[in-house]
Parts: C-alpha cells; structure tokens; sequence
C-alpha cells in the first residue's frame, strides 16, 4: 500500500513543470485559438464571431509560403541528415582522441546568436566573395548569378543553423551502438556495405527520427534566415506570421496561419512517426526485449 | 473509455493541464474592446525631479547630451534605444497601452503616422504648451502645423528625414528618378524599403500622383507596379535600415533609403551618395510622445525643452545627421562645423525640398487602409 503523501510526490515534482506549461503554452493556445475564429480590428477591438473563414483565407492567400516552408525545411533536413550522419560516425568511432574536440567543434557556433552566424552568411554569400566567384569560375553560376537573395542561400543557412540539431541525437545514438553486433555482422561474412545498411543503420533510426524531427520543426517556422539570406520570392510562412501580428495588427490572420501550421506540421510528423518510425523503432523494441 | 486509461500518467498530465489552464484562461479573459481617444489625460507639468525614461531609435542622439542634461537638471535617465521599426516596437508595447501602462517610459519617440495611430487609439497624453516655452519658441514654422496634429498637441518633432534614392555613384552613375529603378540594365541590383509609406508613395509620385490626394486606387497601382518589379527579378529585396550593407559591398547599386544613413554611410565609403529623386522625396519626422500612463511627466517636459534650446540640439544635429526641427541651429553650426551647415541634407533649402511631400497614410476608413497594406504586405513577403 503506498501512503498519500507517496501518491502526492509526482504531483509535487511535476507541478512546477506543469504550471509553466499551462501558463505559458496552454493559455497562450486558448487566446491563439479564440483570435482565429474572431474579427475585428486593433481599433475597433476584436470579437468572437466563429468567423472560420479566417482559415480558408489564411491557407488560400498563403499557400505558396506554406509550401515553400515545408520545401526548404525538407531539403534543409536531407541535407542535414547527408553532412550530419557522416560527421557524427566520425566523432563516435573514427575521432579518437579528438572526439571530445569534435563535439566541442560542432557546438561552438551556439556560443555566437542565432542573428549573428546568420548575418554572417550574408558575408559568406555576397555578390563578389569567393565563394560566389568560385562558383562562376566553375560554371555552377552564370557570370551574372548571385546567391544570396535565392532559394539555395535559404536553405543553406537553414542547414547550417539547424545541423547541430541532426549531429547530436545522431552522435548519442552512434556511441551507444554495442560494437559486438558490428563484430558478430563481420564474422559472418557480410561486407562493410552490409553491415551499415543492415546493422548499423537501422540500430541507429532512433536517433535519425530524432535529428529529423528536431530540424525539420524549428526549420518549417524559421523566418531569420528568409529574412536576411532570402529575396523577393523567398518568403517562409514564419515571415508572413510575422508581418500579420506586428506590421498590419491583424491578429486573427496571425493567429488562424499559426494554428494551420502547427496542424499542419503536428500531422506530418504523426504520419512520419507511423511510417518512417514505427518499424525503426519497433525493431528497436524488440532488440530490446530479445 | 475504460478505468485504466484514466491511469495512464499521460493522460493524467493531461487532464492536470488543461484543468489548470482552463482556470488560467478565466481569470486572465479581459476585455478585448476597442480603443479610441475621447478621454486622453493631459500630461501634468510642475517641479522636475526624478527619474525619466526614454524610448528612442539607434544611434538618435550624441554621446554627451544625456549626461550633460543629468548634470544641468539632477534627473536621472534611462535613454533606452529599443525603437527599431514603428510596427514592430507598437506590436511590443501596445498590450501594455491599451491598459493604460507605459512600461515605465515617459517618452516614446516614433514617425508621423504611427504617432496618429497611437494618439487615436488613446494611447498618447495631450502636452500642454505652457510646460513646453522653450519647444514653442524654436519650433521651426514648417513643422508647426503638421496636418495629423495641428498646433502640436501630442507630438514634439526629435529629428525629420527625407526618404528618397541611396546610389552607389560609382556603379550607377545615371540614376536619378525612382523610375529609373525600374530600368532593365539593373536588374537585381536595386532595393526598396519594406515600409509602404515610403516606398509605394515615392513610386506613385513618380508617376506624377501626389501621395496626399492620392486614392485607394492610385495606392493599390503603385502597389501593382511594384509587384511587377519584384516578380520580373528587378528589385532583390525589401530591406530595412539594412540596404546600406549591401549598397556598401555593391551587391545593390541603388536603393530607396533614408537621407541620414546616406551622410552616415558616404563618411565610410564616398561614393555612396543621397539623391534627390526628380519627382520629389518624401519627408516625415519622429516625434517625441509622452504615454499614458506615464510617470513623471514634468521631466518629460524639462528634457523636450533642454534639447530645443538650440545649442544642445546643435550637439545633436552634428552627430545624428537628420534634419533639425530646432530654428538657430545652422547659426551655431556655421561657426562651429561650416561643411556640415552647408549640407543639402541636413539643412536643406527650400528649392531642394520643393517637390517633397509630406509622409501620409493610404485614404478611407479602416477596411480600405487595410486593403492597401495587405496589398502591400503580399507584395512584400510574396
């Protein structure tokens, strides 16, 4: 028989938690919520007329940016995943001695802001630095291309800001692969090739699903780096968010565009989870219980 | 559902939230009611004493004036540069207006139109002139009579501007009125201010359609023909104060901008120059506001009269580049620093000034406004 006060003890450690959950996520859900179905204006105040327009509106005049949000977070994640899987495998078992380095090295830029490494890639990308030039001279560029202000200099950035986010759920979940598996896979004949596709890499899913998740999130509702790396026809839907809450007050727009997208990104990453996951995680489950 | 999902700590986390917020929700539900001006206080006077807090843009002021200010008056300041844009700094501090709360500032300082918008929206107090000698005595006569505040009620000019053509001289010898921003040979090598006011305006006088007089119509044209820039590749971006950067390492080789980023930036790198568009610029200026709520207000006061006593605003003026609001400077300046009186920009001439218009918001009512900035807000973040 448990006591009351041991039945109270989770209450009592997971309620501070939970009133900073409720204070500073659920009730700003509520007021985002009740913005989206009302109309008015900052002037005249705003009303709850369960006006559900304000969504086929918002999803119907934003659609592009909505679309590009989802295409530059993707690409921005298989990139991510590409530069970030090799990197982490290096750090867990090639780095030696420099693993700690390593780790170091690959979260050092969160020393510097999020703005400034941004702006920084502005520099990067300029009209007339190296990078660019190297470009042209290669012929990847037209004499007369430019980077920055495009598609590719977003989603570079967005690569860049985020790729920590893939390396460390992927370095954790490389450094807890038990090397006998690795061993037992070599003694019975299969070949490097084969033992990463069929040992290594679906022992480590869990961790992809992770740095998947944890880039692909955040990337969908980035606005700095279309702000400053972006153009004229770069806009993500985090810019248009933005410029409806705090440069046209109109909050109902605002608030109907941010709920979409959470829908939206909540139910891609179940559909995710159910198809890309299950199977990586499963076969996880049952390693486990074998 | 059956007994043993309500024991699942998920679901018990759940309901504890929710059941938490739900009461949150309640308590917290205010009114959501409009605003508008019909009691706006006036701002107290009397003895200055105390502590003043001031809301001001970047790089808006000397690095001397504050202090000296302290020493002459005993008041202690808090000069805190948190103005970056009209909209977004509104967006920050009007939960805390539209309850009657300044957020401890006493003065605010933003641009013509947003000063309307706050003081019609009952955020900003009434200034009595009688607390205000010093400012009314060197008012210059052209800003005395704005057409948002006749006589100045609610708003004291910081520094005024002109909006207009920023070029790299060097790389674009040849422009000179907005239309040629719009000329194919710098495709992708021009910029416009993401503000409507400024640049949409600029585009329609270009056309020989006065800001002013101009209707919803003539605004959603401008609108237009800036769409049809953008999406043909011309213009490459709609920036903030942030053109001067890229004007400065030649990604763009003109851009629509503000006159004092140009004396700023042409001090770093010369050939980046301030020209006037033919058809005129636009001009606006920032205002010093007391909010509602404010405390102590009779500093207030004694600040906006010590920086209209023209030898503190000539320490001003010779560091922020803007055009002065404050008669009897150039005098001073002539002695003091004569190539910086001489400056078309800071004290420009009335010939230099003579097709400017004055910076104003789209015509009608709400829903037409509204129309107009979402024209634009499309173009903008297309």
């Amino acid at each position: 028989m448990t006591t009351l006060r041991q039945r109270l003890v989770p209450y009592g450690l997971m309620g501070p938690g939970l009133l900073w959950l409720a204070l500073f996520f659920v009730v700003p859900m509520f007021f985002m919520a009740w913005f989206s179905v009302s109309s008015g204006s900052l002037e005249a105040g705003w009303s709850l007329t369960w006006t559900f327009s304000n969504y086929t509106d918002a999803i119907s005049n934003y659609t592009t940016q909505f679309g590009r949000s989802f295409l530059y977070a993707g690409a921005a994640t298989i990139f991510c995943l590409l530069l970030g899987y090799p990197l982490a495998y290096a750090i867990a078992f090639k780095a030696g001695r420099w693993q700690n380095l390593m780790l170091f090295a690959v979260i050092a830029p969160f020393f510097t802001t999020y703005l400034i490494r941004t702006i920084a890639w502005k520099t990067i990308l300029e009209d007339s630095s190296p990078v660019v030039s190297f470009l042209k001279t290669i012929q990847v560029l037209p004499s007369d291309g430019r980077v920055l202000a495009t598609s590719a200099a977003v989603i570079a950035g967005l690569t860049y800001n985020f790729l920590p986010f893939m390396v460390l759920p992927l370095y954790a979940s490389l450094e807890r692969l038990d090397l006998r598996l690795l061993e037992a896979s070599k003694d019975l004949y299969a070949s490097a090739t084969q033992t990463f596709f069929r040992v290594t890499l679906p022992l480590t899913a869990p961790g992809i699903i992770a740095g998947v998740l944890l880039t692909f999130i955040p990337a969908v509702g980035d606005y700095v780096n279309a702000t400053f790396l972006g153009g004229v026809n770069q806009s993500m839907i985090g810019n248009v968010i933005q410029a409806q809450y705090l440069v046209i007050n109109d909050y109902a727009t605002a608030a109907a565009l941010s709920f979409t997208l959470m829908i939206i990104i909540l139910i891609a990453v179940m559909l995710y989870i159910r198809f890309a996951g299950t199977e990586a995680l499963m076969g996880d489950e049952e390693e486990a219980s074998a | 559902m059956t007994d043993s999902t309500w024991k699942r700590p998920a679901t018990k986390i759940a309901i504890a939230v929710a059941g938490l917020a739900a009461a949150l929700t309640v308590a917290a539900c205010g009114s959501t009611g409009g605003s508008d001006n019909s009691d706006v206080p006036t701002a107290p006077g009397g003895k200055a004493s105390g502590t003043l807090n001031i809301s001001q843009w970047p790089l808006y002021i000397d690095d001397k004036t504050i202090d000296e200010f302290e020493k002459a008056t005993g008041i202690k300041v808090n000069y805190t540069e948190d103005v970056n844009s009209n909209t977004d700094f509104f967006g920050k501090v009007q939960p805390l207006l539209a309850n009657g709360d300044s957020g401890g500032r006493s003065i605010l300082t933003v641009t013509d139109w947003m000063s309307k918008k706050m003081y019609d929206l009952g955020y900003l107090q009434k200034l009595n002139p009688d607390d205000l000698k010093t400012v009314f005595n060197h008012l210059i006569p052209s800003l005395q009579d704005p057409a948002f505040d006749p006589g100045r009620t609610y708003s004291i000019p910081w520094q005024s501007g002109m909006t207009g053509l920023v070029v790299r001289t060097d790389l674009a010898p040849d422009i000179k009125s907005i239309n040629d921003l719009f000329d194919p040979k710098y495709k992708g090598k021009v910029t416009m201010l993401d503000e409507l006011r400024d640049s949409a305006a600029l585009v329609m006088k270009a056309d020989g359609v006065e800001p002013s007089e101009a209707s919803t119509e003539e605004w959603l044209a401008a609108v237009d023909k800036v769409k049809g820039a953008k999406e043909s590749g011309q213009i490459r971006r709609f920036t903030g104060n942030d053109y001067v950067q890229d004007l400065a390492k030649g990604d763009v080789v003109a851009a629509i901008g503000w006159s004092g980023d140009a004396v700023q930036a042409q001090a770093d790198n010369p050939n980046i120059e301030y020209v006037q568009p033919e058809q005129g610029c636009i001009l606006w200026s920032d205002n010093m506001s007391i909010p509602v709520g404010a405390p102590n207000s009779p500093a207030a006061y004694e600040f906006m009269n010590y920086v209209y006593e023209p030898e503190n605003q000539a320490q001003i003026v010779e560091y922020v580049n803007y055009i002065s609001p404050v008669t009897g400077v150039k005098e001073i300046l002539t002695k003091k620093d004569p190539e910086l009186a001489n400056n078309e920009l800071i004290f420009p001439s009335e010939k230099f000034l003579s097709k400017c218009s004055n910076q104003v918001s789209p015509p009608g009512d709400d829903a037409q406004q509204k129309e107009v900035e979402n024209a634009w807000l499309s173009v903008v973040e297309g």
